[in-house]
């Protein structure tokens, strides 16, 4: 039964998307664009750092990836703001749907949403701008697979913290700008100041840029990058532990009407 | 028993939104739940339907807790609440379909569920359309639909008509009555409309500060506290007079009697001994309107239509 109303609610979601996908689609089309302006910039900027062979995809591809997923962390917020401005929570709480699967049944839409944003960039930007994966496509998969559930358990944390959805949008767009930056995500992270690299492995980001970059740039099976993988996925469990301790239903949160 | 609330209380900070709330409710039971803004009604609705916690006292639905047993009684009620509730950018099938999916409707009941819940509130041709390009009434028909889909035990429709014309109010009572005649649904049903509630041959509880301060059926409650009275109108001055309870307002006497045809005979001809001249005699009857008024001292926000004559 509880797979049937997780079910109901996943495919409810999947047909809210359906209705506008615009958020989607532009956040997966921009970071094709960007990666087109910085992939000669990050090619500079690799050789710099030892890697004479790069041609800046291997930076620019995973890079703008991570930054633009980061941006559609509000997406799992948005799922649950939105009933509150439409008021179809109160009703949707007052239905058989406990809490948990009402918000395992809202996270699954925007965990698939992130997996197609992920595929098509690493698939077509990794296409377009000539990115070759030296190492294990099984580990990119493995990788791109924990970061889309670490960025939905972020979501998770970012509903139970945020009481307004301009909080949610605010805490998306600074959370995202300071993870791509201090994770390596829009520079490489070994031209990071000193300080920036030190608190680095603290930022989730940092754990999937480093584990982009063993599968892209390190030939080898997909056990190199089984490390920053269990990060990731420990990241994940602590969000949403954190999530889970502090979310009630019966919170007043104030959504867009 | 389909609804058990006793003693119930709940207070929002130093605010008593309940003080001490009894109400019991059976099978197929229609209850108009009246009261002004403030009266605790919406309040008592979420607390049936286990949104809220109670502070004292106890709510059963169908012999469990709403909080502590909450999957067993949600999949019991059907709640449409007070704010319009419904998901604009999805059709009226999608909207309708989803809360049958959350009752675990599935396959052909699904289809059956949904078809009828739209047929009952006579949506079947607005069924493809997208629920933003409704009108408010429309919208509000939705709303109810998405509530009683899965065939509730007990519907809590908190002012279902709020906002909408009197055809669509008298559509959405027609569907109700259906609901409790061919489910035998318990249904609770706020509003604000005396009318309505009279359309709806309910028992009705008056609300007023977090009290039930009179239940019953219409007539009873009418006959309970209110009576019908001669209404005379003089050319100058009305008398004074003492033989029945009476309320004298310049040129006009309002004598307070069981049976005012009758005493027309009686009072009449004594009149005419006190010198007056006589203009008209009314005989006014008692309403639910002007036992609420006379019970809260408050009127009701939205006026009272005659919807029963829509009906």
């Amino acid at each position: 039964m509880t797979v049937v109303r997780v079910r109901a609610i996943v495919v409810h979601e999947l047909k809210i998307l359906r209705q506008d996908p615009t958020f989607l689609i532009i956040f997966t089309l921009m970071p094709l664009l960007i990666m087109a302006f910085l992939k000669p910039t990050f090619r500079a900027a690799l050789i710099l750092v030892g890697n004479p062979g790069a041609n800046g995809a291997e930076q620019a591809v995973p890079g703008m990836a991570v930054l633009f997923a980061l941006l559609l962390v509000g997406n799992v917020g948005y799922a649950v703001f939105r009933e509150h401005g439409w008021n179809t929570w109160p009703r949707l709480v007052a239905s058989p749907a406990n809490g948990v699967e009402i918000m395992i049944g809202k996270s699954v839409t925007p965990l698939l949403a992130l997996c197609a944003q992920l595929t098509v960039l690493f698939v077509v930007g990794g296409v377009l701008f000539d990115l070759r994966v030296q190492g294990s496509i099984v580990g990119l998969v493995l990788v791109a697979a924990s970061l889309a559930v670490t960025l939905v358990c972020m979501g998770l944390l970012l509903i139970s913290v945020c009481r307004t959805v301009l909080q949610l949008q605010a805490g998306t767009y600074l959370g995202a700008m300071v993870l791509a930056g201090v994770g390596g995500a829009l520079t490489p992270i070994s031209s990071l100041p000193g300080w920036a690299r030190h608190v680095a492995p603290a930022a989730p980001t940092y754990w999937a840029m480093r584990g982009f970059r063993s599968a892209i740039l390190v030939p080898g099976s997909w056990t190199v990058v089984l490390w920053p993988v269990l990060v990731l996925l420990g990241f994940a469990t602590f969000f949403a532990l954190v999530a889970a301790s502090r979310f009630r239903v019966g919170d007043v949160k104030i959504g867009w009407a | 028993m389909i609804l058990c609330v006793e003693n119930l209380h709940k207070s929002y900070g130093d605010v008593d939104a309940l003080r001490g709330v009894d109400i019991e409710m059976n099978r197929g039971e229609i209850l108009g739940l009246l009261g002004p803004n403030g009266a605790g009604k919406t309040t008592l609705v979420s607390l049936v339907a286990g949104l809220l916690r109670p502070d004292a006292g106890r709510v059963e639905v169908l012999g469990r807790e709403p909080v502590s047993d909450a999957r067993s009684v949600r999949a019991a009620i059907g709640l449409a609440p007070q704010d319009l509730g419904v998901y604009p950018s999805l059709t009226v099938i999608d909207n309708v379909t989803f809360f049958a999916r959350l009752h675990g409707f599935r396959g052909t009941d699904l289809r059956r569920c949904v078809d009828e819940a739209i047929e009952l509130l006579a949506l079947s041709e607005l069924a493809g359309r997208r629920v933003s390009t409704l009108s408010g009434g429309e919208k509000r028909r939705v709303h109810t639909a998405m509530a009683i889909v899965h065939r509730p035990k007990l519907a809590l429709l908190d002012e279902p008509t709020a906002g909408v014309d009197v055809q669509t109010r008298s559509r959405l009572v027609d569907a109700v009555r259906h609901l409790a005649e061919a489910y035998g649904t318990a249904i609770c049903y706020s509003s604000h409309y005396f009318g309505e509630v009279e359309a709806l041959d309910a028992r009705i509880a008056i609300l007023d500060n977090g009290m039930v301060v009179v239940q019953g059926t219409v007539s009873e409650v009418i006959h309970a506290h209110a009576k019908a009275a001669l209404e005379l109108t003089f050319d100058g001055p009305a008398p004074e007079w003492r033989d029945d309870p009476a309320e004298r307002t310049d040129s006009q006497l309002r004598i307070y009697t069981d049976e005012p045809a009758a005493d027309i005979v009686r009072i009449v001809p004594q009149l005419q001994h006190t010198g007056t001249s006589l203009r008209s005699v009314r005989i006014v009857h008692p309403t639910l309107e002007s036992v609420f008024l006379q019970l809260t001292g408050k009127d009701l926000v939205a006026p009272s239509e005659p919807i029963g004559a829509a009906l």
